[in-house]
């Protein structure tokens, strides 16, 4: 799995901190930080869902 | 009100907002009106005509949709003056500067900006611990009180009250006047006029909180104290309904209480059950069509008013199976209950912070807690015109 992020489109939302933290922080601006590009595999179905909850479809996953 | 019937031809009736449902428990017309299509002819409080979207999909559309605007001043006069007066607006004054709800473009993202620090998911997680204290502070107040007693006004008023104050951060002497104003009644003007004194001091101590970021940023003054304005009176009587909400809908399905004391990392995903099954508001604040469009088969016209409705949306079955049934074990991620998009709750992580913490200490801290009587488990009142459900009693008792 290969995640990039666009930091313009985030709106600062979080939820996709809220659904995995382990991968998504909020910087002090409240936008995406990356914390892993590359996750394991437990942690692909929380990646996929926080592309979806995104409201500025600002996360991309390539599987 | 009138209230409309599934038997009413929808040609020819009004439709208005269905005052037959309680904030668990819907009114069937939205069922109804999903079931005929994505959005609904609506008749506001005022006598004029909009859509009302039911649907999941068209709602997250339309609250992604950079061709609408949240200003009042797009509406007809009769509604800005309701919405003024609702939202404690100071309307055409200067203060509107900093209403991030009814700001469109630059001017919105330059206001939102100043504040997504201290509420992101990291922020959030800093005030757990106070956030605990707070709540354990006031459960023991509960716990004193002669039963049966209400628990909004004993628990989950102040809670909501003091997660305020921490956060925003305003200083201590102001707290019990805060409560005044904010949980009590009063004027636009006696809040802001408070504001301004709470700025006056905060600004020889500033700390690391909402209102010392927005005094050091490049906000200016009317911005700062219209902004405030929004901060100090929104949310804080959300998270006093969704306390009470969700106790009520625990006691009200004691095996969905059963499985959250019996595991109670089960409150992570059943905090967004609680939003999904237990959404405040009927129709969110109105948005304004700024040209012709068609979003999801549907045509809405320049000028338009659309109100998304997060009760029938986050019912949808097309979302959520089985939308009726409240289960905590279901992922209820993705709701709108706190809205969506660039308008979307903006203290929304604290919130849930606030709300677990609140539910987890009273179910987990009163074994034998019992529902004697819940307003909300009958049809009330509820706002206008943006229609939100109230907190209203909950009285409990214990052995």
């Amino acid at each position: 799995m290969k995640i990039t992020v666009d930091r313009d489109a985030c709106i600062g939302a979080g939820q996709c901190a809220l659904v995995a933290g382990a991968v998504f922080d909020q910087d002090d601006e409240g936008l995406v930080v990356l914390l892993n590009v590359s996750p394991g595999e437990d942690m692909h179905t929380f990646v996929h869902k926080a592309a979806k909850l995104c409201p500025a479809s600002a996360i991309a996953v390539e599987d | 009100m009138e209230q409309t019937s599934a038997a009413q031809c929808p040609m020819h009736e009004v439709r208005r907002i269905p005052n037959d449902g309680t904030p668990l428990c819907p009114s069937p017309t939205f069922a109804i009106w999903r079931e005929e299509g994505s959005a609904t002819p609506l008749e506001y409080s005022d006598g004029h005509q909009g859509l009302i979207i039911n649907r999941y999909e068209l709602a997250k559309m339309i609250l992604e949709d950079k061709r609408f605007s949240q200003t009042p001043a797009r509406m007809p006069a009769h509604h800005g003056e309701e919405l003024t007066a609702q939202y404690g607006l100071s309307s055409g004054s200067d203060l509107d500067l900093g209403n991030v709800l009814g700001l469109d473009g630059e001017q919105h993202a330059r206001i939102r900006r100043t504040i997504l620090n201290r509420y992101s998911v990291r922020s959030a997680r800093g005030y757990e611990a106070d956030m605990k204290a707070i709540v354990a502070q006031q459960l023991k107040h509960l716990m004193a009180q002669p039963t049966p007693v209400d628990l909004t006004k004993h628990y989950a008023q102040p809670i909501s009250a003091a997660g305020h104050v921490r956060v925003l951060g305003i200083p201590e002497q102001f707290r019990q006047e805060y409560s005044q104003l904010f949980v009590g009644e009063s004027t636009t003007d006696e809040k802001v006029e408070f504001i301004r004194r709470v700025i006056a001091v905060k600004k020889d101590c500033l700390a690391e909180d909402v209102l010392s970021d927005l005094l050091r940023s490049d906000l200016l003054v009317p911005e700062i104290e219209g902004l405030s304005l929004s901060l100090f009176v929104s949310g804080r009587d959300s998270v006093a309904y969704m306390i009470a909400t969700c106790m009520t809908a625990l006691l009200n399905n004691p095996d969905q209480l059963k499985a959250l004391r019996d595991d109670p990392t089960l409150i992570m995903g059943g905090m967004e059950e609680f939003m999904r099954v237990g959404a405040m508001f009927l129709t969110l604040f109105p948005r304004t069509a700024t040209e012709d469009l068609e979003l999801g088969g549907v045509r809405i016209a320049a000028g338009q008013s659309v109100s998304v409705s997060p009760v029938a949306a986050n019912h949808d079955p097309a979302q959520f199976p089985d939308p009726d049934k409240f289960d905590l074990s279901r992922d209820a991620f993705g709701h709108v209950g706190f809205g969506h998009g660039i308008h979307g709750c903006v203290g929304q992580q604290v919130a849930r912070v606030e709300i677990r913490e609140g539910v987890m200490q009273l179910i987990q801290g009163i074994p034998s807690l019992y529902l004697v009587h819940a307003e909300q488990n009958e049809p009330g009142p509820f706002a206008h015109p943006v229609a939100t459900y109230e907190a209203g009693e909950v009285i409990v008792g214990w052995n």
